[in-house]
């Protein structure tokens, strides 16, 4: 009969100064996961961005005792109770099949941290949902493939920016036009979707002046990578400038012809170059059918030559210089908004070749 | 059950316990199966739930709800097909199979009323599958389950040409189970549909 | 403690006569062990297929600027690889493939419950595989392998594609789990009871439970979504009604038993091969069995913390946070209970073991990263992001795909009489586990920092570790063509495996290699759970496995008719 090739005595070679060398360095991991600030890695933009990194610092902490053991064991016991080549082939393990103290113990510990992380995690969830907000409003409105933002005071949305004053306890209501997106600023640590039909909520009070990404994290569409705003966190008093100036803008924006668009060339432009540009940039929202043909936005396949529609939708006439000035300034209406050259990346060249190539589709070429 | 008793050579009988073995194991693949389609109930009936809490208005504007009325004589008919059906396998069970074939056939004639029912109703009321979430709930869900009778009405022709054919006997009558099971279940669903468009 | 044990069955002694044709043996098989195979061949395609695409995806995230490939090509690559390595990979292989071979052998069975129904489940199979995989033809499903509407009612003709396909695939799977789970109930050995199961079968038990009652859920959302996006049927779409988060709770009822149902079978080969390497028996059995009944129930009521940020009423996050963390217990003991079996052992290290081992490392991160998620506040900061990709993987690839190996390197000498090249065996786990940690740890941090999911294009501080981790990929690569040229290979060139190469006790090891179409020329009675190294086999009237012929060739046994 088989027979076993270690006897029971103790633990094992070496199990205890193993056992203390994974505390060590679970020791020397876990130091540097309690001194270390998150925001060596990421700043923290806004509270209750701090809360957050406590927890997960919480997390790492536990999550480095839990790892080091199971691999340092692993390891271990896969190096020690290997079989010897001086053991017969059908030498065997130790007969054990169990062991209720150890058992009983690595039960109740882990339950004990789950209860803990559950406590703490619940505490932390109630401080971002009952989070101080309310002294501002904001409404942030996710789009293919860009965000506008709508202040109150100011009639119209702002694009792309989204101005928070220092220190301001504020709240943001997100929703979307048309499909889920994901309203998320890294270093604010919360985000929420912007759900079509829904509004969603977030407060925060801004507490590290920058320029901070506006990153879009649910799949929304084609463009979903591209779609980046901007959180600028700045003093009270760049803030009230910032409406004010908008205001004034809002309040005298050209109404009317676009008109071309300073340092766009019509006559350079390419045909084959615009058609590359609008099957990369456009196609995802434009067709080239009739206006009746829309996507998101109107078919462009008829823009200059449809007597039913003798103007563009912004109410310029459906010339090469105004279609270049829509492109350029972007437009938003009842069918949605198109975002304007620079959000799109496109440079004045760019306008050139794609107003040159639409030119040639009106004309049937 | 000890050791000795384990591992020796089978005796031959006379092929009742393999049928009954057989059985069954068939039984309970019938009654998972049945279980899963009850999931796919559930999930709509969840869709259905969700969408009217979440409905400012219900019924939404536009569309009229169905005549309770017509739905409790069709479900009459329904739950008496269920009646006949077990009045069938209860003379199966005695052996009297002239009569078991008259109730058969009863069941088979008021599931497709049940059904002629559906198809009244739905050409009769204020609402289409499309226009509403009230319509894409309420058609799914009760086509779904007019679809399940349709089935079921095909197993129990089928039944009744496998009992013409001799295929079971008095004591091994494993279809008729799976097909009065079904049956049964379908009236099931239709309780739960009846409540939760005609009463709620 | 024995429950009432399934007595002597008449069932088990009809024998059919093996089929003659070929096409009857081979292709329309009824033989569970055959369409195991069926099962694996095709599910070892798609994942070929699939780990391409991936492979372009890591091409193209080698430059933020997405130079390589358009996002609209791109995000169908993504799409599609997850749907593919989901539905067409993990879910087949592991039930389909592993479960039929192995299952009913050992719980010495003679084949399944409903064989023909076991042939119809593989027959959608491929045809499911072809619809997806065509969908690129006409533009293939571009919102991820979750479809959220609205964007995906938006989507190209190949998102309804992929309604019908996981449709089909979804049928195939509930078949497949009832079939299964009437098996494991009413057709083991006589004398086997519950706490005599091995622990394979105590894992494919629970994931037949899954199987058969969560598939139904996708079905009805899928359903939905193909209606309203072919008849404008309002389910999903606010603007006429509907509502997209109502889409997430019906997909991810269904989704999240999904993830159990693609990990307990791997679970179940870890409780295998660790006993049978150690030459000791599983550390605490019966935690491990109830542990994993555990697991798949309360596997039913966390799906919504894959929605903590959707807009979903928000105190319900709580629950479900509450229920997330607690499944980390019964997992968490199955992980320390995998380490006790090493403690004590005479560990032989095959490939299968390494393969293990290794899975005890990868998934066991993947746990505590599961953890991190699950607590709602740090879910805020990942949600979306490549810190959910590499949770994915790490449960998904260093979980399953590393367990699904190492029951190949088990299995295999059973499957075809012969055994993998230990050598390369080797190479490939040692390649494979580095290769996949430079893939995926990087991701966890590049997630936390600021990169979503499902982008074609990111911000340049990222590009470092993206390309670190491509070029893991590359090799990950590698391994698994060192791996599937060792499997080709071995088919003729192999050693000769012989019944037991390993000295494994479960009853599947009590037969030739492969074995015979009826499994046991007499099926055994089951004394024992078959743990006990130092004890005689536990099992009553086994014809000595050296005696039994094997595949079709082997004559009718005594007795039957």
């Amino acid at each position: 009969m088989a027979q076993q090739a270690r006897s029971t005595r103790g633990l094992g070679p070496g199990f205890w100064p193993v056992t203390i060398l994974l505390a060590v360095i679970t020791a020397v991991c876990d130091y540097y996961v309690v001194v270390t600030p998150v925001t060596t890695f990421l700043r923290e933009a806004a509270s209750p961005a701090d809360q957050t990194d406590e927890l997960f610092k919480f997390l790492t902490f536990f999550g480095v005792i839990v790892m080091v053991y199971t691999v340092g064991y692993l390891v271990y016991f896969g190096i020690v109770w290997r079989k010897k080549k001086s053991d017969p082939e059908d030498a065997l393990g130790i007969q054990v099949h169990g062991n209720f103290q150890l058992e009983l113990w690595w039960t109740v510990l882990p339950t004990i941290l789950v209860i803990a992380i559950g406590w703490i995690s619940v505490k932390d969830w109630a401080g971002i949902f009952y989070a101080q907000g309310g002294q501002l409003a904001v409404e942030a409105i996710g789009y293919q493939f860009g965000w506008e933002f709508r202040y109150q005071g100011l009639q119209n949305p702002v694009p792309d920016e989204l101005h928070l004053p220092l220190g301001v306890p504020t709240t943001i209501h997100i929703s979307s036009r048309d499909v889920i997106h994901g309203f998320w600023t890294p270093e604010v640590r919360l985000k929420q979707d912007a759900v079509p039909g829904l509004v969603t909520t977030i407060h925060i009070t801004p507490t590290e002046v920058g320029t901070y990404r506006i990153v879009c994290s649910e799949y929304c569409g084609a463009r979903h990578g591209y779609m980046v705003g901007k959180l600028i966190i700045e003093p009270k008093e760049t803030f009230t400038a910032f409406l004010d100036k908008q205001k004034y803008l809002q309040a005298h924006a050209p109404k009317g012809p676009s008109g071309l668009p300073p340092g766009v060339n019509l006559a350079n432009g390419t045909a084959s170059a615009g058609q590359a540009l609008f099957a990369q940039k456009c196609s995802a929202c434009h067709s080239l059918g009739a206006f009746s043909q829309k996507l998101v936005g109107p078919g462009l396949g008829k823009i200059f030559a449809d007597p039913d529609h003798p103007k563009l939708v912004d109410g310029a006439a459906a010339t090469p210089e105004d279609a270049a000035g829509i492109i350029n300034s972007g437009f938003t209406g009842d069918m949605g908004t198109m975002p304007n050259a620079k959000t799109n990346g496109l440079s004045n060249d760019d306008i050139a070749n794609l107003v040159v190539y639409l030119e040639g589709v009106s004309k049937g070429q | 059950m000890t050791a000795a008793s384990l591992g020796h050579e089978p005796h031959h009988d006379d092929g009742l316990a393999l049928y009954r073995e057989v059985a069954d194991i068939r039984l309970l693949g019938f009654v998972l199966f049945l279980i899963s389609d009850c999931i796919l109930f559930s999930s709509f009936i969840f869709a259905y739930l969700y969408m009217r809490n979440a409905a400012p208005v219900w019924p939404p504007t536009g569309v009229g709800l169905p005549d309770a009325n017509l739905a409790a004589v069709n479900s009459i008919v329904l739950f008496g097909s269920g009646a006949t059906m077990h009045f069938a396998m209860e003379n199966w069970k005695h052996g009297t199979e002239v009569k078991f074939r008259r109730w058969m056939v009863a069941t088979i004639i008021l599931g497709a009323l049940f059904l002629f029912g559906q198809g009244y109703e739905y050409t009769h009321i204020n609402a289409t599958w499309w226009g509403s979430t009230f319509g894409a709930a309420f058609f799914t869900l009760t086509g779904m389950h007019g679809f399940h009778v349709f089935c079921g009405i095909v197993f129990l022709i089928i039944l009744l040409n496998q009992t013409l054919a001799g295929v079971y006997n008095k004591k091994q009558y494993f279809g008729l189970v799976a097909g009065t099971l079904y049956w049964h279940f379908v009236d099931v669903i239709w309780v739960f549909l009846f409540f939760l468009f005609y009463v709620w | 403690m024995a429950v009432a044990a399934p007595q002597h069955s008449a069932l088990a002694e009809h024998v059919h006569h093996a089929p003659k044709s070929f096409i009857n043996r081979y292709i329309f098989t009824l033989d569970h062990k055959i369409i195991g195979l069926q099962y694996m061949i095709t599910g070892s395609l798609f994942f070929i297929i699939s780990g391409l695409l991936a492979e372009l995806i890591r091409v193209q995230l080698m430059n933020s600027d997405g130079r390589f490939l358009s996002p609209e090509h791109f995000n169908e690559l993504y799409s599609v690889h997850g749907s593919s390595m989901v539905w067409l990979v993990i879910i087949p292989l592991a039930t389909g493939g592993f479960g039929n071979f192995v299952m009913p052998l050992m719980i010495g069975a003679r084949d399944v419950a409903f064989p023909w129904l076991n042939a119809l489940s593989f027959w959608m199979f491929p045809p499911a595989g072809l619809i997806l995989f065509s969908s690129f033809l006409v533009g293939a499903p571009d919102a991820g392998w979750t479809e959220y509407p609205p964007v995906s009612l938006q989507g190209p003709p190949g998102t309804s594609m992929w309604c019908v396909a996981i449709f089909l695939i979804g049928i195939s799977s509930t078949l497949t789990g009832i079939n299964f789970l009437v098996t494991m109930l009413k057709m083991r050995a006589p004398g086997m009871t519950f706490t005599r199961m091995p622990l394979f079968v105590w894992a494919q038990l629970a994931t037949a439970v899954l199987n058969m009652v969560a598939t139904t859920a996708l079905a009805a959302a899928l359903l939905a979504l193909f209606l309203e996006r072919t008849f404008g049927i309002p389910f999903y779409d606010p603007s006429h009604g509907g509502s997209p988060v109502m889409w997430q709770h019906m997909f991810w009822f269904y989704s999240h038993p999904a993830v159990y149902i693609m990990i307990l079978p791997a679970f179940g080969v870890i409780s295998e091969v660790l006993p049978t390497f150690a030459r000791k028996p599983i550390f605490g059995y019966k935690m491990i069995a109830f542990s994993s009944i555990a697991i798949a129930l309360l596997g039913f009521m966390v799906w919504a913390h894959h929605m903590f940020t959707s807009g979903m009423t928000p105190w319900l996050v709580l629950p479900f946070m509450i229920l997330t963390f607690i499944i980390a217990i019964p997992t968490g003991i199955k992980i320390f209970s995998w380490v006790a079996t090493l403690w004590g052992g005479n560990i032989r290290y095959s490939s299968a073991m390494l393969f293990a081992m290794g899975f005890i490392a990868t998934f066991t991160f993947g746990g505590v990263t599961g953890i991190f998620l699950a607590a709602v506040p740090a879910d805020f900061q990942e949600h979306g992001t490549y810190f959910v990709v590499a949770h994915i993987h790490y449960v998904l690839f260093g979980g399953s795909v590393l367990g699904l190996l190492s029951g190949a390197y088990y299995w295999y000498p059973k499957m075809t009489g012969r055994l993998l090249n230990e050598f390369w065996g080797h190479v490939h786990f040692w390649v494979t586990f580095v290769a996949f940690n430079v893939t995926f740890l990087p991701m966890h941090w590049i997630g936390l920092l600021g990169m979503p999911r499902r982008v074609p294009v990111y911000d340049p501080q990222f590009t470092d570790w993206n390309r670190v981790a491509s070029i893991g990929s590359f090799f990950l690569v590698l391994g698994m063509a060192i791996f599937f040229i060792n499997v080709i290979w071995s088919i003729k060139h192999g050693k000769k495996a012989g019944p037991n190469p390993w000295n494994a006790r479960t009853l599947e090891w009590m037969t030739s290699s492969p074995p015979p179409y009826y499994n046991f020329v007499k099926v055994p009675g089951v004394l024992h759970a078959p743990y006990e190294f130092d004890q005689p086999l536990p099992y009553v009237g086994l014809e000595p496995a050296e005696n039994v012929v094997s595949g079709y060739k082997a004559p009718m046994p005594a007795g039957s008719h």
